[in-house]
């Protein structure tokens, strides 16, 4: 972010304090030092750095209680069949499975991964300072949580997930994806911006596993009515029916723990949630 | 006389003899030459006939174009013929318009659509039916246009990445209210639309009055598209200025994405199917990427950027132009063709990049050989003839306008041809003076029209046209020299 040179040396003489003083490696981030601009424009060449694909993505430094180098008795006792399964998974002992795009400062991240203990979730947001903070906290949290090994399965990555989700993933890899009040693009110019479109949702199909499920929640209705639209006319999703949406366990917590669905709870706005669920391709056209 | 920016070679038995035609594209003209001698130029004659009403209620300045007709001439970016040989498939560029021309039994061209798209249209491809035109677009989204537009479908279904465009005659209602919580900048422009929608003004998208079906879309831009069947499935590929490739099934199940081949490090610019089913794609990185595609699995990176190196260090008149240390040294892959099917089965392309004058015979043995042929200008477009079971010709467009190795620069002897041919036999490029003698008025006359606005010196021009002139220039050299054009630069529009 621009701003004042004041400013700017204010916050990196703050961060670096995160890192470099020992009594502070278990106090949260300060959200005032790492806000930034509402908006990022997906269709630029950010400077963004992603993996080829996701056999070369290195998921241990974000990880790293899941890497299998860091389990010296597992990695002994791998006979070859287990060698070919580390390697095909990049040396880790699972895969993300729960992704929360744009996650901003990470509200449902946090509220998600003491529910999913064993799974690996990630956040993904393309703002700078924004990812930052969530990693800081993800540090913090580890810190705190030592004992229990708490958070060791949240963390956060700087991403377009609008162009590069299968740099990330591989097919049918994930079960859950959460798409939590992302930016309306009121103007109709900036439509193809929208995080949600009938064919940004055959990348949602590709990374998600047949029965995987996408969450979606906003404030304005025009844009779930969108959301809604688009998804139901995707043949790859179908959406679910309001009591078996209301019985899923994550809608209370997208609901209230997400920072956007507290500012909306202050403000006493409405809330509007729809749950699709991928469906399994259907057979090729000549083979039915 | 401007180079060919694209050609075409349309082969085809009637009557029991075998005939081919070769079609250039030469910046807004299109001209023919048949087997047998006929020559032919498309200059536009017909392109007032079939606009439609929505066409004229562009905004203005479009307009102003349509009522001077001399000023009028689009660019042409892509050519495509038709798997029946009966039509060709073109795209204008400063008009986003993809326009089909049926070739008549004289070799005349008769424009029987111009569809303008919303966005402009990158690459085109044909489905094997002939049913279907993939437009691949500069937004990043695959269309598909039928080849024949239905006569009355005024009545044409509504994009599905904008439901509401349907809705456009309703009034107009603001997307929240200003209680939701927005930013700053959301809220502004949520008032602007209030403050808008209360005058009446809300400005919508006009929908566009032909058939035409959104199928699949990246988020970036993209470069190529092809279609193709393999054991009785049909797929498209399509390749994007980020590193990807897509491998998705053909319609009706085109949402379905297959695999992705990952493994280039820049813009990937094209992408080119071999006789025996490999891909093989090019773009900014110094290699070509061959893949088992259907797996989505690299299988080996042929390096060409040695061989431009060596190819320019050898040229004495362009040695000197090459950087001391060529680590940096970029080059753009602009074209890549399988050698047709009927020469043989082995796989093997003819690759070229931009503002190289020379092509790269690759042949995918192990190793790959990468043997380089010499042209007098830049290569710009390679089609082939086949001759008989066992020759291959190659015909190459070659820029006659820049100095070989030069995108901008000028040269002072014009007068060269825009043609080279080459034969192979036994795996060996020689040039083919009979066929280039056969094209003499292809290469070095056509099209012979009269008052061509665009070669007559800027002297002999009012400010106006100059002006005028100097735009499609420009229009032109993006469509001869737009891949290097798509390099992401770093830094750029970072946002933080
Ligand atoms: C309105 S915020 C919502 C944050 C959070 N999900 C919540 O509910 O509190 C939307 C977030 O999406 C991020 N975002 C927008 N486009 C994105 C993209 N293409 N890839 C990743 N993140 C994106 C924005 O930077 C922003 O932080």
């Amino acid at each position: 972010m621009p701003g004042e040179p004041a400013k700017r040396q204010k916050r990196e003489q703050y961060k670096k304090s995160l890192t470099t003083d020992e009594s502070k490696h278990a106090s949260l981030p300060q959200k005032k030092f790492y806000r930034q601009r509402a908006h990022a424009n997906p269709f630029s060449d950010h400077l963004l750095t992603y993996p080829i694909s996701p056999e070369q993505m290195d998921w241990s430094t974000h990880y790293p209680a899941y890497t299998i180098r860091n389990d010296k008795e597992e990695n002994v006792t791998g006979d070859s069949h287990d060698q070919v399964e580390t390697r095909s998974a990049n040396g880790m002992k699972k895969k993300v499975e729960i992704a929360d795009i744009g996650c901003g400062f990470g509200g449902l991240l946090f509220a998600l991964a003491p529910m999913f203990p064993e799974t690996l979730i990630l956040g993904i947001e393309i703002r700078t300072s924004v990812t930052e903070y969530v990693q800081e906290k993800v540090r913090a949290l580890r810190t705190q949580n030592k004992d229990t090994g708490g958070f060791q399965n949240a963390s956060c990555i700087r991403a377009n997930s609008m162009k590069f989700l299968p740099n990330f993933f591989f097919k049918a890899q994930l079960g859950k994806i959460f798409l939590c009040f992302p930016d309306p693009h009121f103007k109709q110019r900036k439509h193809k911006a929208r995080i949600v479109s009938y064919t940004l949702n055959s990348e949602y199909a590709y990374v998600l596993r047949p029965g995987g499920i996408v969450y979606t929640i906003t404030d304005v209705e025009d844009l779930h009515n969108w959301m809604v639209e688009h998804f139901e006319r995707h043949p790859s999703f179908e959406r679910l029916g309001e009591e078996e949406q209301e019985n899923e366990e994550c809608v209370a917590v997208m609901r209230s723990e997400t920072e956007e669905g507290k500012k909306v709870e202050r403000n006493k706005g409405q809330k509007f949630v729809a749950l699709f669920r991928r469906l399994d391709d259907p057979p090729w056209p000549s083979e039915h | 006389m401007v180079p060919y920016q694209c050609i075409q070679v349309c082969e085809r038995s009637t009557n029991g003899s075998h005939e081919w035609i070769l079609v250039g594209a030469s910046g807004s003209k299109l001209v023919i030459q048949s087997s047998n001698g006929a020559t032919r130029t498309w200059a536009g004659e017909d392109k007032y006939m079939n606009l439609k009403e929505n066409e004229t209620e562009e905004p203005p300045e479009k307009k102003v174009k349509l009522s001077s007709p001399n000023e009028y001439s689009p660019t042409f970016s892509c050519l495509a013929i038709s798997n029946d040989k009966q039509y060709v498939v073109a795209v204008t560029a400063e008009d986003k318009c993809v326009r089909v021309f049926q070739i008549n039994s004289d070799y005349h061209l008769h424009e029987i659509s111009q569809r303008c798209m919303a966005r402009r249209p990158c690459a085109i491809a044909l489905t094997s039916d002939d049913s279907t035109i993939l437009c691949a677009d500069k937004f990043g989204d695959v269309y598909a246009l039928p080849l024949i537009s239905p006569a009355e479908d005024v009545h044409h279904e509504s994009l599905a990445d904008e439901p509401n465009e349907a809705a456009t005659q309703k009034q107009f209602v603001p997307a929240a209210s200003l209680l939701t919580v927005h930013s700053g900048r959301n809220r502004k422009v949520l008032e602007e639309q209030i403050k808008l929608a209360s005058k009446g003004r809300m400005k919508t998208k006009e929908p566009l009055q032909f058939k035409h079906e959104l199928l699949l879309g990246h988020v970036s831009m993209l470069t190529d598209v092809v279609y193709t069947t393999v054991s009785g499935r049909n797929y498209i590929l399509t390749s994007d200025r980020d590193e990807h490739i897509r491998v998705s099934r053909g319609p009706p199940q085109a949402h379905i994405i297959e695999c992705f081949c990952q493994g280039h490090e820049e813009f990937v610019s094209k992408l080119c199917l071999t006789t025996s089913g490999f891909l093989i794609s090019g773009g900014g990185d110094p290699y070509l990427c061959v893949w088992d595609w259907l797996k989505g699995r690299l299988l080996e990176k042929i390096c060409i950027r040695t061989a431009v190196i060596t190819f320019l260090g050898e040229q004495p008149e362009l040695a000197s132009t090459l950087p001391h240390n060529t680590e940096g040294f970029k080059i753009a892959i602009s074209g890549i063709w399988s050698t047709p099917r009927n020469y043989n089965e082995v796989n093997e392309v003819l690759v070229v990049c931009e503002g190289v004058p020379a092509f790269f015979y690759v042949r995918l043995e192990s190793p790959a050989v990468v043997e380089t042929v010499p042209l007098n200008g830049n290569a710009l477009d390679i089609a082939f003839i086949s001759a008989s079971e066992s020759i291959c010709t190659a015909v190459v467009a070659v820029d006659h306008m820049h100095k070989p190795w030069f995108t901008t620069e000028r040269r002072a002897d014009e007068g060269r041809g825009r043609l080279q041919c080459f034969e192979c036999r036994d795996g060996r490029w020689g040039q083919d003076r009979k066929l280039e003698s056969e094209l003499e008025w292809f290469s070095r006359r056509a099209p012979d029209t009269d008052g061509e606005r665009r070669d007559a010196g800027p002297a002999l021009l009012a400010d106006d046209s100059v002006r005028a002139r100097q735009k499609d220039e420009k229009a032109f050299r993006d469509v001869l020299y737009g891949v290097e054009k798509l390099r992401k630069r770093s830094g750029a529009d970072e946002q933080d």
